[in-house]
């Protein structure tokens, strides 16, 4: 064997810097996300809404275009209520995103018993699950935030400076809406597929716990005749925020504060259930 | 850098399970074999030794690193689990290529590295096909091929040798070997015992969570008092030199062996008994060879372990 003509000698080489480690798992884990066509064609569907307000924001910079359509000059309005509109549809199919790609980033590897392999290397529990979540983050930030900003951008360049430093605040709340909503999904899909080892029913779990949760929260506010009901509902305390950051006048019994502090407590227990989890070896006792 | 694996009274329990109490250990390099029954803490040794669970109580360091820095441990650790587990869909390139990369290479020295390793477990026609599609014995190569793929100074092996023919096996014994040549530390796991026994320089024996004896074999089978020690006498008068023997003291029991050119001696004092031998040769009884019967993996493991078993 070619063993007897060696000698011993640790690897020498460079390391790549720990902080970077975590990408691995970002590019195999999302390789194999888009070895699925279905995951594909939703995705690139996730660009015809922010297409959509591309035309808008044309459109409303072209007046002499709409007169020619007979359309009023002020149809379109480009302000916080559309952003937040913009916001509403992709948190939407962000959501639907994750119910697809979600469950299947860890239940793989704990069906398989193949966390002990990523342990034993220099790679700890939270280097795993960041890799894991940057995933969907990435993902997540490609269908909201990012085109977001950029027809933001657009508007900008359209509207002139005044309109921009008048409105540079929705900017703020597109990317901060956005990354509330892309934590609460990540980390609720990764609990639920690293407790539900089965990947189809952590994808069912996961709209079971938006649609039940809407559900049981209309329940306990007829029950018991009081709006607290809502804190069992995510996607109402994520609105709840929304309309805070959009300053968005909306119908909301919970107002954003309370509703991030609720976000918050949510995505803590998700990550407490994932870190109980994620471990080299499960004590089944 | 301290050049020894140190377990310092080390427990551990899983609520209220014991994997491991009180163990007391200091590793040299070379072939260490742990031995011992299914739940003997074979295992949760292993695992504690690369930090992939914590201990109860006690200290662990690995060559002077506490097993608690993986980003330190794991530049000189491999690690082969017990479990046939692969991450989905993977090739076995990419098996050993992605944990390369997780282990911080970068992406050229990686391929280079995981082609060495795939070559050192002679996998390199199947490296290309998914792991899934593998034979039994192919999914432990190509385990044992992440584990050494970054060349550790210390590799832990949890039963390497299962599954796999004898032609592969005594490859991977060969470069078990080569890698305790090199100064390695390899420690492995295994209840195939006559293997253990050729390939050790040292065992540890394990039982119900404790280390029962640890050591050169040899040395073991010396110190288990309760059990005379065994010796096989070949000669050409087995019968007369049989009378001789029994007029020592150290003689307690013998038996003609079998083919008639031979007598299994029992002693309890073995170097006494090999004193006597020689006056006795002297004396011209024509012997060919002595030979401890008992001082292998094997008589030791029933010795100390095979009574608790069947007590259990």
């Amino acid at each position: 064997m070619a063993v007897y003509r060696r000698n011993y000698r640790p690897y020498s080489g460079t390391l790549t810097p720990p902080w970077s480690r975590f990408l691995v798992l970002f590019r195999y884990s999302r390789r194999n996300l888009f070895r699925s066509k279905i995951q594909t064609g939703f995705f690139v569907l996730c660009f015809f809404y922010p297409l959509a307000c591309l035309v808008m924001i044309y459109l409303a910079h072209s007046a002499s275009f709409l007169a020619k359509l007979g359309l009023p000059s002020q149809l379109i309005s480009i302000d916080n209520m559309f952003f937040f509109r913009y916001m509403s549809v992709q948190g939407a199919l962000a959501f639907l995103m994750t119910a697809f790609a979600g469950p299947g980033l860890i239940s793989p590897d704990l069906a398989n018993g193949a966390l002990p392999l990523y342990f034993c290397r220099p790679f700890s529990r939270a280097e795993y699950v960041l890799g894991k979540s940057s995933v969907l983050g990435i993902l997540l930030s490609q269908i909201t935030w990012v085109p977001g900003v950029i027809l933001f951008t657009i508007q900008a360049s359209f509207a002139g400076t005044t309109w921009t430093w008048d409105n540079l605040w929705i900017a703020g709340s597109l990317v901060v809406g956005s990354l509330i909503w892309i934590a609460i999904l990540s980390l609720l899909a990764m609990a639920l597929s690293a407790w539900v080892k089965w990947r189809i029913v952590a994808g069912a779990s996961l709209l079971a716990l938006m649609f039940f949760g809407a559900g049981f929260a209309q329940a306990i506010n007829a029950v018991m005749h009081t709006d607290s009901g809502h804190f069992v509902d995510v996607a109402y305390l994520t609105a709840a925020v929304w309309i805070g950051l959009f300053k968005v006048d909306a119908e909301n019994s919970i107002t954003a504060f309370p509703a991030l502090i609720a976000l918050l407590v949510y995505c803590s227990i998700c990550l407490w259930l994932l870190m109980r989890k994620v471990r080299a070896y499960e004590v089944i006792r | 850098m301290n050049d020894r694996i140190i377990f310092e009274d080390v427990s551990k329990f899983y609520g209220e399970i014991l994997g491991v109490n009180r163990v007391n250990l200091s590793i040299p390099p070379g072939i260490t074999s742990l031995v011992g029954p299914n739940g003997s803490g074979k295992t949760t040794l292993m695992n504690l030794m690369t930090g992939l669970v914590k201990p109860s109580r006690g200290r662990i360091e690995v060559l002077g690193y506490p097993t608690d820095d993986p980003e330190n441990l794991f530049k000189f650790v491999g690690y082969s689990t017990q479990f046939d587990a692969f991450p989905k869909g993977l090739t076995g390139f990419q098996f050993i290529y992605s944990y390369l990369c997780l282990s911080g290479m970068p992406l050229q020295d990686a391929e280079r590295t995981a082609w060495q390793a795939i070559e050192r477990v002679t996998m390199v026609d199947a490296a290309s096909r998914k792991v899934a599609a593998y034979s039994k014995g192919m999914r432990q190569r190509i385990r044992l091929a992440q584990a050494l793929a970054h060349n550790p100074k210390v590799l832990v092996l949890d039963e390497p040798l299962n599954g796999l023919d004898p032609l592969a096996r005594s490859e991977m014994i060969a470069l078990f070997r080569a890698s305790a040549a090199q100064g390695c530390y390899v420690i492995i796991s295994s209840h195939i015992l006559h293997e253990v026994d050729v390939i050790s320089d040292q065992v540890i024996l394990l039982s119900n969570g404790y280390v029962v004896a640890e050591g050169q074999i040899q040395t073991v089978r010396s110190e288990i008092q309760e059990h005379p020690t065994q010796i096989l006498v070949r000669c050409d008068r087995p019968r007369e030199l049989a009378a001789k023997l029994f007029e020592s003291e150290y003689t307690i029991e013998a038996s003609i062996h079998n083919d008639g050119r031979g007598l299994l001696l029992k002693t309890r004092d073995a170097d006494r008994f090999y004193l006597a031998m020689n006056q006795l040769a002297l004396n011209g009884i024509q012997i060919e060879s002595i030979a401890p019967a008992d001082d292998d993996v094997l008589s030791v493991y029933e010795y100390l372990i095979g009574n608790e078993e069947v007590v259990r």
